[in-house]
């Protein structure tokens, strides 16, 4: 009988041992220590995910700003962005599905949060459509 | 003592569970048997078959097998056949048909071989060639064979929901000749033909080359933007605004003909929600598609490219089609 109150004790103490208060924001995504706050890497496919981009998106860290000439054609109603944002950074709005860009006077804008969650910077989306 | 006990009954039950079953050699039924599978995968559409592959049996001192048929709930078209050849694979790899009885006899919604060489197994082939008046409903079949110790069995297979769907295979369209496209009518006219049917023109095929611009092979609707259809001669009061979404890598089986096992069925029209999609698309490939959607709201449809030759300027394509209203 004591032996397994010494296995229970035990097993209960290590059990203790592994819960650590981790900082979690409201996404339930890891607060890390990291500042980095800029977008790496920015796609923009079409309904038959596929891409539109003509070439490289011109992305601008200091500016923020991201130029993407499309094909010309684009249907810029129905387009599905892909961003690629630094280490434990995550991004706002987030993208749940198709996402209107036709209305080319006035551009998108996606705000990246750094992973320790104090840098905000603003993105806007500059589409210009191949002619 | 207690612990040594436990352990014992342990040790026991290891052994007993991992103790293999002794193999026996199944004894087969001493009876008339059959067996039947669905060999067709995708959507039922009428027009083309439904293929079964019925295997019967019996003991040799039992008797023979003297008749097979199928009875379908809903008669089958004129082409529906029982297979009257039994196959086998030859060293070369093909089939070779050894005839079991005559070829088979529809009467009504049945299809009976009878059989006139002395067979004891046999799996026959049937190929229900689904008719249009099945369209939307339900089929089901009864397989049955008779041996001639007066023993009988049947096999039931089914239902199988019949596709409302239309399809049309294989249609030539060429930049400014037959380029005009009508989904009501499943067809492809030229000028010509379209000015007398200009209301049931849902979408113009073009080809145009233009310099640092990726047009290539488009289709876009009369009503459409007209910046997407450049130099083109509409038949007059061509304006329907058909919706068109461009699709990649939906190579459906009986549009394309290819490896790919991908089956576009009543379904997938049902959910389709293009309601936002722009009256073009350019740019197509071969092997791309469109879901697309008429100004009425009547059909939609999808719109497979075969073929895309830019040299030529023209294309293959074939079309599945749900009629909604």
């Amino acid at each position: 009988m004591k032996t397994y109150f010494k296995i229970i004790i035990v097993l209960l103490l290590t059990a203790l041992g592994c819960t650590k208060d981790v900082p979690v924001d409201e996404d339930g995504l890891l607060v890390t220590s990291r500042a980095e706050c800029y977008v790496s890497n920015f796609e923009l496919l079409g309904v038959d995910f596929q891409t539109v981009r003509t070439k490289n998106a011109v992305i601008d860290t200091v500016a923020c700003t991201i130029n993407v000439v499309v094909f010309y054609g684009t249907d810029l109603k129905n387009l599905y962005p892909q961003f690629t944002l630094v280490t434990d950074a995550k991004l706002d709005p987030k993208i749940t599905g198709k996402v209107d860009f036709s209305d080319l006077a006035n551009p998108r804008s996606y705000t990246v949060i750094s992973g320790n969650r104090k840098v905000r910077k603003t993105y806007k989306i500059l589409i210009t459509v191949q002619s | 003592m207690r612990n040594k006990y436990f352990c014992y009954t342990l040790l026991l039950l290891f052994v007993i569970g991992c103790k293999d079953d002794k193999y026996t050699v199944p004894v087969p039924k001493d009876a008339l048997q059959n067996d039947c599978i669905k060999r067709t995968l995708g959507p039922n559409l009428a027009g083309s078959n439904i293929e079964f592959a019925y295997a019967m049996a019996l003991p040799a001192s039992k008797g023979k097998i003297v008749s097979a048929q199928v009875e379908a709930s809903i008669a089958g078209a004129a082409a529906t056949y029982l297979e009257n050849k039994s196959y086998y694979t030859n060293g070369s790899g093909v089939d070779v048909g050894v005839p079991i009885g005559d070829p088979s006899v529809n009467e009504a919604a049945f299809t009976r071989v009878t059989f006139t060489k002395d067979t004891n197994a046999v799996t026959l082939r049937y190929y229900y060639s689904i008719p249009q008046e099945a369209r939307g409903k339900s089929v089901k079949f009864t397989f049955s064979v008779k041996s001639s110790n007066g023993e009988s069995v049947s096999y039931a297979m089914g239902p199988y929901v019949i596709s409302k769907m239309d399809m049309v295979l294989d249609l030539p369209v060429k930049n400014a000749d037959s380029c005009f496209i009508s989904i009501a009518d499943m067809a492809v006219y030229n000028a010509a033909d379209a000015a007398a049917k200009a209301d049931k023109i849902d979408l113009v095929y073009l080809y145009r080359s233009i310099p640092n611009i990726s047009f290539g092979h488009a289709l876009v609707s009369p009503g459409a933007d007209p910046v997407y259809l450049p130099d083109v001669v509409l038949p007059p009061n061509a304006n329907r605004v058909t919706k068109v979404s461009k699709v990649w890598n939906l190579r459906d089986f009986n549009l394309a003909r290819l490896q790919y096992g991908i089956y576009i069925d009543d379904l997938d029209f049902q959910q389709l929600d293009i309601s936002n999609a722009p009256g073009y698309a350019v740019n197509f490939k071969a092997e791309a598609g469109a879901w697309v959607e008429t100004t009425d709201g009547k059909y939609r449809a999808y719109i497979y490219i075969n073929k895309a030759d830019n040299a030529k300027k023209s294309a293959v394509i074939s079309m599945k089609r749900y009629t909604l209203k």
